[in-house]
């Protein structure tokens, strides 16, 4: 994957600190499926670059020293000012420190996609790293082009029975999700639920009189939610729901919290993430929620909403992160299409009698040429355009490996052929059998 | 009955400008004559336009909203129903029978699409919806059991907002099934109390379904206030039973009936065998029996449901004059008079029951005469056709009725509509008129719709209607039985709607303020149909006949043919002879090794 790099331009920008640039990156980076190449704004470039880097010359400055902004996709170098001529060692100095700091940057990309891709695996990579990165794709969400959000109160008793939920959602969430529609749309929705209670199977709320709080134990989270009762259905249209849960407890069970952390939040892989409110004693009287006291929730729910979605945690620049995201979605799309086609030609290969449907067929073909584009689009480094297709691919994919004649069992199996001809052929070849025995027997007995 | 109607009336009034609450509910009791109870519960709650589009949700559920929203449904109504509501004894139906369902469940809405094909689309999206929703089977009410009633029924909403042909009446009915408390269930998760307070807490499965007759229905329709302010999405949850008095306060863990011992039945000491041991019961028609409800429900009510608006009552009971009634409570609570009217608003946080003693009274509230009198049955006898005969009853002496009768019909039960023929018999004979004013007939296609009749009538004064027609039965294929096939198919009860006195053709313009003003609306019970069914066994014994007679057959011919014949000499000897001699050779050989071992032992 070409990640296209923008020094930017300025006084100090010439030819020969670009390519002293590139051929730095070139000799440190050994990832095989990153491709750094280096250009300025006065290059015309068709593909969008990754990360603007820009050199600012401080005279103070000894060392370099850079800093990433949280933002936006810049990472601005403080250095020393060149002496005018162009030489190549101080260059080279500045070359390697901005060319180590890049690197740095993508090596979380770097340890995901290896974990995808075993054969393109770099040199070792840490052991907590490895660990963050299972984790994180143990728990997020497949990839899928549209999200459904809910956003759920739950009270234990009848108050609070409303929120002001759309102003809080406007303000705090939306630009997050707006940041995010790139890669996913989003579909949000709220419903506020009374009288809601926990299900019997929990261990319990469990009166602590130390701290005189009411406690869940750890092993009761992962129970908490009482699907039975709580009317949490999916929502209609293609997409996963993320399911968020506020839950206010009565009077009675007030505060409630975890009692290993003492916390208040917590996260279900691959559903949801709960919360529980803990309004100070008194104030549950008024029915209502607003906006201020929404805002610490809304932000515990965005950083469980970023979770879900696997973005990854490094580099602290969330315009990166997100590109980061999309390499690795796609990349990891085009891998799920070409198994599901390789399990579909072993299935065919294995069940001969399968008559493959004209409409499967034509849903490889498209599997198989929209892969091929991502593949092209990755290699150009469109990384917006390789997801789009690697989606299509994976979808039509999927499409062909589930369509319902494709499934094993409407084929009569050859045991059920021979429970059918038995009960006529039988009665015919057992006198046969027993004749033909008869009769070897009887041509054995002169032999003999 | 008219009280009843008017404080309904009297509600709907009021939330209409207090705005404040969104939320109402309103449990009406009346006792009926022979020891039943109508409890007819009412929860009512609404959304605003905005919000709904939003998907903001409060008291509006989310999950039926979504449904809503993406099958572009602008007024549903949907019913589970079972029982007969026995008009002679009870009197009228309560609000006047627009929340009622028949047997079974039925469902009707009004879609907005563009065309035909896609309302029809919409319309299926909608029933599979919903049978998740609700755990009934309305996933089969498909293109065979929908019909587009004309002129039956009437948006209760205000469509202003949408263009009117674009606005499909579908109707789908199944009578085949069977309501339960797992219809129950999801009914009472739509409610913002879910059943756990206000008068939700007394509706129970068992107590439900025992009843004589029940209903519950959902509606939703979108409210347009005349000042021009935002519309708003209302949602209506009914659930209507009568009760027997009597069966219902038998304790759960003594359900058999059983007579009561001697000394607590009232004897008549007039007779002659009058004694300690024999008693003739007495007469106990005058007599209202004892009940309180936490003996018939089971269970008290549990406080009240908060979001409800405070002024309201929320218990009604409607008794006559003299009765003897008591409301208990740990906590305070307010009550009221209103001529036959007691009205209790419920206490916050503690159990409320009704107690009423035994009494016998003069008075007796006069139960509202229905507008008509409806039966329906097969005539007719064999597998091959039969005759419907339907009987429709006008009581009132002086007023004509005009009734317009819907039937859908399934499509294996083909009617031949050149034989309906409508007569009147009454106590006038001078009026010799046809009571049929207008026929819609659409026929069936086999296997893809049913038959769809609609007849407007006039029902003179004191007179009864008979229509009868006949009709042919068809054979299905061995594959569309269902499991019972010998029981019979369900054919939907007939709808048939009163129009309002005096009968203008133009009922239809505004959504009726209360259930007097615009018209009435009865079901009758829903029909088993006979139809011929074939043996289901024929394979097993097609298959069972065919291996014996090869078996029996191959054998045989076969055995001719390869068999040799000896002299009887040549072998060794009848098989029962030597397999006796072989195992008595046998147990001799055993009986020798232990024996001879034995005897090596000694020596």
């Amino acid at each position: 994957m070409p990640i296209m790099l923008d020094v930017g331009s300025g006084p100090a920008v010439s030819d020969q600190m670009i390519s002293t640039f590139q051929q730095k990156i070139d000799e440190l980076n050994t990832f095989p499926l990153h491709r750094f190449r280096v250009s300025s704004a006065s290059q015309d470039i068709d593909t969008e670059p990754v990360i603007l880097v820009k050199l600012i010359a401080d005279a103070n400055q000894g060392s370099p020293r850079s800093n990433l902004l949280p933002y936006a996709r810049v990472l601005e170098v403080y250095h020393a000012a060149l002496k005018n001529s162009l030489e190549q060692s101080s260059l080279d100095s500045l070359a390697d420190y901005v060319a180590h700091q890049v690197l740095d940057l993508f090596a979380e990309e770097r340890a995901t996609l290896s974990r995808l891709i075993p054969k393109a695996a770099d040199s070792a990579i840490s052991p907590e790293l490895v660990e963050r990165i299972d984790r994180r794709s143990m728990r997020s969400f497949k990839y899928a082009p549209t999200y459904h959000l809910t956003f759920s109160l739950f009270s234990g008793a009848s108050t609070p029975s409303a929120w002001d939920i759309k102003a809080a959602l406007d303000e705090y969430l939306t630009p997050l999700l707006q940041s995010f529609s790139s890669i996913s749309t989003f579909t949000v929705d709220t419903q506020v639920q009374l009288y809601a209670s926990l299900p019997p199977s929990m261990r319990g709320p469990v009166y602590d009189s130390e701290s005189a709080q009411w406690t869940l134990e750890k092993a009761d989270l992962s129970g908490f939610v009482n699907a039975a009762e709580w009317p949490l259905s999916p929502s209609i249209g293609l997409g996963p729901t993320i399911n968020f849960i506020l839950y206010a407890p009565s009077e009675g069970k007030s505060p409630l919290v975890i009692k290993e952390t003492g916390g208040n939040s917590w996260l279900i892989p691959q559903w949801g993430g709960i919360q529980i409110l803990n309004l100070p004693a008194g104030s549950t009287s008024n029915s209502s929620l607003l906006k201020q006291d929404l805002a610490p929730v809304m932000h515990t729910f965005a950083d469980q909403l970023v979770s879900l979605l696997g973005l990854p945690q490094s580099p602290p620049s969330l315009p990166l992160r997100i590109s980061s995201l999309k390499r690795e979605r796609a990349a990891s799309l085009i891998l799920s299409a070409s198994d599901t086609l390789g399990a579909l030609s072993r299935l065919s290969l294995k069940l001969e009698a399968i008559a493959i449907p004209n409409n499967v067929a034509a849903s490889v073909e498209k599997t198989i040429a929209h892969l091929e584009q991502a593949c092209r689009e990755l290699h150009d480094g469109r990384f917006q355009k390789a997801l789009q297709h690697a989606r299509i691919a994976e979808g039509e994919a999927e499409q062909a490996f589930f369509d319902p004649s494709m499934v094993g069992q409407v084929y009569f199996p050859d045991e059920h052929k021979v429970a059918v001809y038995v009960p006529l052929l039988g009665p015919m070849a057992v006198p046969l059998l027993m004749a033909l025995i008869k009769e070897v027997k009887k041509l054995r007995r002169p032999n003999a | 009955m008219l009280l009843f109607s008017f404080v309904l009336s009297l509600t709907i009034l009021l939330t209409s400008w207090v705005e404040a609450s969104d939320y109402h509910e309103q449990l009406l009791l009346r006792p009926l004559p022979q020891s039943a109870l109508l409890a007819a519960f009412n929860f009512r709650s609404n959304t605003t336009a905005t919000a709904f589009e939003e998907q903001n949700f409060r008291y509006f559920p989310r999950s039926l909203g979504q449904i809503l929203q993406h099958t572009h449904t602008k007024e549903l109504h949907l019913r589970f129903a079972l029982g007969r509501w026995d008009a002679e004894a009870w009197g009228a139906r309560p609000r006047g029978g627009h929340r009622e369902g028949g047997t079974g469940v039925e469902l009707w809405a009004w879609i907005d699409a563009a065309t035909d094909e896609e309302a029809n689309a919409r319309w299926l999206t909608l029933t599979n919806a919903l049978s998740g929703l609700f755990c009934a089977s309305m996933n089969f009410i498909d293109s065979t059991k929908t019909i587009r009633p004309v002129s039956t029924f009437q948006q209760e909403g205000d469509h202003s907002r949408t263009s009117p042909e674009n606005l499909h009446l579908l109707h789908g009915a199944l009578p085949h099934e069977v309501v339960c408390t797992e219809n129950l269930t999801p009914f009472l998760k739509l409610l913002p109390c879910k059943g756990k307070a206000g008068i939700s807490s007394l509706l129970d499965g068992h107590k439900l379904f025992d009843a004589s007759w029940q209903t519950m229905a959902i509606d939703v329709r979108p409210v347009c206030p005349a000042d021009g302010s935002e519309c708003l999405l209302e949602i209506d949850q009914t659930v209507d039973m009568v009760l027997d008095i009597e069966r219902s306060m038998r304790p759960s863990h003594d359900p058999i009936p059983r007579p009561l011992p001697i000394e607590n039945i009232k004897c008549n000491t007039s007779k002659p065998y009058n004694g300690p041991d024999t008693c003739f019961p007495e007469d106990q028609t005058g007599v209202l029996p004892a009940w309180s409800l936490k003996e018939v429900y089971g269970r008290p009510i549990r406080g009240s449901c908060p979001l409800t608006d405070d002024s309201a009552p929320t218990v009604i009971l409607e008794v006559p004059e003299g009765r003897d009634v008591r409301g208990e409570s740990a906590e305070s609570f307010t009550q009221s008079r209103e001529g036959n009217l007691r009205l209790y608003q419920l206490p916050k946080n503690a159990d409320f029951d009704l107690t009423l003693r035994e009494q016998s009274l003069d008075s007796s509230l006069s139960l509202e005469q229905p507008p008509v009198y409806a039966s329906r049955t097969f005539t007719g006898q064999g597998q091959e056709r039969g005759g419907m005969l339907a009987v429709l009853t006008n009581p009132s002496p002086s007023t004509a009725v005009s009734v317009i009768y819907l039937e859908s019909l399934p499509w294996f039960m083909k009617p031949y509509l050149h034989t309906l023929q409508a007569s009147i018999s009454g106590s006038d004979p001078n009026v010799a008129m046809n009571p049929l004013d207008s026929v819609f007939y659409r026929p069936s296609i086999d296997r893809q719709r049913g038959t769809h009749l609609e007849l407007a009538l006039t029902i003179p004064a004191a007179s009864t209607v008979t229509l009868t027609y006949a009709f042919e039965k068809a054979i299905l294929r061995y594959t569309e039985y269902p499991p019972d096939a010998n029981r019979g198919f369900d054919v939907a009860p007939a709808i048939i709607r009163v129009l309002p006195f005096p009968s203008t053709s133009n009922s239809t313009s505004l959504p009726p303020q209360s259930y007097q003003e615009g018209s009435t609306y009865l079901r009758t019970t829903s029909l088993l149909l006979p139809l011929p069914t074939p043996d289901f066994s024929m394979p097993y014994n097609v298959i069972i006949l065919t291996s014996t007679v090869i078996a029996m057959g191959f054998g045989s011919v076969f055995n001719l043919l390869v068999r040799r014949f000896v002299g009887a000499d040549e072998v060794e000897g009848p098989g029962l002879a030597g397999l006796k001699a072989r195992v008595k050779g046998r147990i001799q050989a055993l009986l020798a090794r232990f024996g001879g071992g034995g005897e090596k032992k000694h020596q």
